[in-house]
């Protein structure tokens, strides 16, 4: 009987465990492309969809795409975040999670982060991924652009388990540009031989004409009789410096929930 | 009137010539010296001996054909009595047969008397040794032409030239700007301020020289300056003894505008050096005006070495006074192109390993 008892409270233990698990894998309503712009081929989305769950199973954060024809009078920033928030993605308490729209409207696109989006995905780190996917985007490889934006989703949040995300002054290592290092080199390489046979070859040129006569001046009779300065006037220009601040700035957005973002136009 | 003048040893009637070494007349058979000034003295005897017979004779022979003879002199030598042909300028030479220094009384005589003269204070070996220096560490210069360098001629002239003195009186106004930053928490701020600067005052110019032969070329002669006019004497002929001169051929209006072009850009530039503690200055009215003084007319030591190579002419200048040398040497093209690529590679592969590098830190 104390068997079958402690065998029950394990049960019911594992119940709760269950219970406690599984909304959060069904708290999103939706799934986690929401094509509402159809950029994606029936074969595109489903291969899509399936590396966006499983990317947010393992990391435990929703990695979102959203396309749509129209903001529909919102910025894209306030859309991105309506949208994230009133679907119910993220996961856990602080809703973790990143989500990528495009508006077909005026080309815009937005990531919005959340909960532990904030942290592993950081303004700089949005620079980052949106470089990386954005040619494609203004390509119109969608399908490419956002398989990108879902693997360095996964990297990101991968960096920032180690308690370093990826920020400003730690950014992903980029792989030597072999082709375009080598084509630099020979490029200033070739200026520098030019400058050096340059002046080596103006070695043996001696006969010119002599623009001056200051070997002739007199001695000491050099005299300034007359020396004015006059102020006119001064111009300030200010220009903003460049943002290099790490980490990520957030925003409370209408549901009342704080995200980090950024975006731009492609 | 134009006269044949050889100066002739007192001592042994053997032809004597300018020492620059001892910066006095010596005699090469008897080795005997004689200071400048008693030459003048007997330089001026010899005029009064010699005048009658000292004739300039005007053609030679009638079978020049018209035009020929044009610009060309012959006088006959005293020593051996061999034919002497210079150009109409022509100065001073040496006769072909016997080797004498001759000195040709005519191109000095009147307004064609130089005022002054540098001596030479260099000779011919020092001019060969400033060649074979102007050789070295010059990687470009066909070897070839270094190994096989046979210096054609080198030749001691003393080159006419105008020597202008002025006192320029400057009134320029600059542009000026200065330029401040600093920066606040969101901001760089740049402040540009513009200032108008006005400079007024003068500047004296003294032995501006400026070449007064046509035969020389004006860019050669002025690489070669410059000259150090306080070692300059009163001309006599005597220096002239045992070397080449030219009388000028350029008069001293046409040279004027070299010497104050000169003389302007460095005004300029003098007064520009006084604006001090700018960003940039620009000038933007200029106002120069030029006093000449007295024109001078003076012959300065140079010594010309010719050479030639793969049928080009090469020549070059030595300033007879500082051993200054100048003159453009033939390029190796292909030493070139080995610098050229063996450079780029060099270069380039220190740029790339230096960017590996980089990358792996």
């Amino acid at each position: 009987m104390k068997l079958m008892k402690k065998l029950f409270s394990v049960l019911f233990a594992l119940l709760l465990c269950t219970i406690a698990f599984i909304p959060s894998f069904a708290e999103s309503d939706l799934s986690r492309i929401a094509d509402y712009a159809d950029l994606l081929t029936e074969s595109e989305e489903s291969t899509l969809l399936s590396k966006l769950d499983e990317i947010s199973i393992r990391q435990e954060a929703d990695i979102v795409v959203v396309t749509t024809y129209s903001l529909d009078g919102k910025t894209p920033m306030e859309y991105a975040d309506d949208f994230y928030d009133y679907n119910g993605y993220g996961f856990g308490e602080n809703r973790d999670g990143v989500l990528l729209l495009i508006s077909m409207e005026d080309s815009d696109w937005w990531i919005s982060t959340c909960g532990y989006g904030i942290t592993a995905v950081t303004d700089a780190g949005i620079e980052y991924i949106s470089d990386k996917f954005l040619s494609d985007l203004s390509d119109g490889e969608y399908a490419k652009a956002f398989s990108t934006y879902a693997e360095l989703c996964d990297e990101f949040f991968t960096q920032a388990k180690t308690g370093k995300p990826y920020d400003v002054g730690n950014m992903p290592k980029e792989p030597f540009k072999f082709v375009s290092r080598i084509a630099g080199s020979l490029v200033f390489g070739f200026a520098v031989a030019l400058f050096v046979t340059g002046s080596m070859k103006r070695r043996l040129q001696s006969v010119r004409f002599q623009s001056y006569a200051n070997s002739y001046v007199k001695e000491n009779s050099m005299n300034v009789t007359e020396s004015r300065d006059l102020f006119l006037y001064s111009q300030v220009t200010r220009h903003e410096k460049p943002k290099q601040t790490s980490g990520s700035d957030t925003h409370t957005s209408s549901s009342g929930s704080t995200h980090g973002g950024g975006g731009g136009k492609f | 009137m134009a006269v044949l003048q050889e100066y002739k040893c007192p001592c042994c009637g053997g032809a004597i010539a300018f020492d620059s070494a001892i910066q006095k007349m010596k005699c090469p058979y008897c080795d005997t010296e004689f200071e400048m000034e008693t030459l003048k003295n007997y330089d001026s005897e010899l005029k009064n001996d010699l005048k009658e017979d000292m004739r300039w004779e005007s053609a030679a022979g009638a079978d020049w054909r018209e035009g020929e003879a044009e610009g060309l002199r012959s006088y006959v030598c005293k020593s051996c009595g061999g034919e002497i042909v210079g150009d109409e300028n022509t100065a001073a030479a040496s006769c072909p047969f016997c080797g004498n220094p001759v000195v040709m009384m005519g191109q000095f005589s009147g307004a064609l008397k130089p005022d002054y003269v540098i001596p030479f204070k260099l000779d011919k070996k020092a001019a060969k040794e400033a060649l074979i220096k102007h050789y070295s560490g010059k990687r470009l210069l066909p070897k070839v032409f270094k190994d096989e360098n046979h210096i054609d001629e080198v030749k001691g002239i003393y080159v006419p030239f105008w020597i202008f003195d002025a006192d320029a009186e400057a009134n320029i106004r600059y542009k000026a700007t200065r330029v401040r930053a600093w920066s606040d928490s969101t901001y760089n701020y740049t402040e540009t301020s513009f200032f108008s600067v006005f400079r007024g005052g003068n500047i004296a110019f003294e032995h501006v020289p400026v070449d007064g032969s046509e035969k020389m070329p004006d860019d050669l002669m002025e690489s070669i300056e410059p000259f150090d006019f306080s070692e300059a004497v009163d001309f006599q002929t005597a220096y002239l003894a045992g070397y080449f001169a030219d009388k000028y051929d350029v008069d001293a209006e046409q040279s004027i505008i070299r010497a104050n072009e000169r003389i302007k850009t460095s005004t300029a530039n003098a007064f520009a050096n006084t604006v001090q503690g700018y960003a940039s200055v620009t000038p933007e009215t200029t106002g120069i005006r030029l006093i000449n003084g007295q024109t001078k007319y003076a012959l300065y030591p140079v010594w010309l070495l010719n050479t030639t190579w793969n049928g080009k002419k090469y020549t070059f200048a030595m300033n007879g006074q500082t051993g200054k040398l100048a003159g453009d040497l033939p390029l190796d093209k292909s030493a070139y192109k080995k610098w050229l690529f063996g450079l780029t590679g060099i270069a380039s592969a220190v740029a790339f390993a230096a960017c590996y590098l980089f990358w792996l830190l």
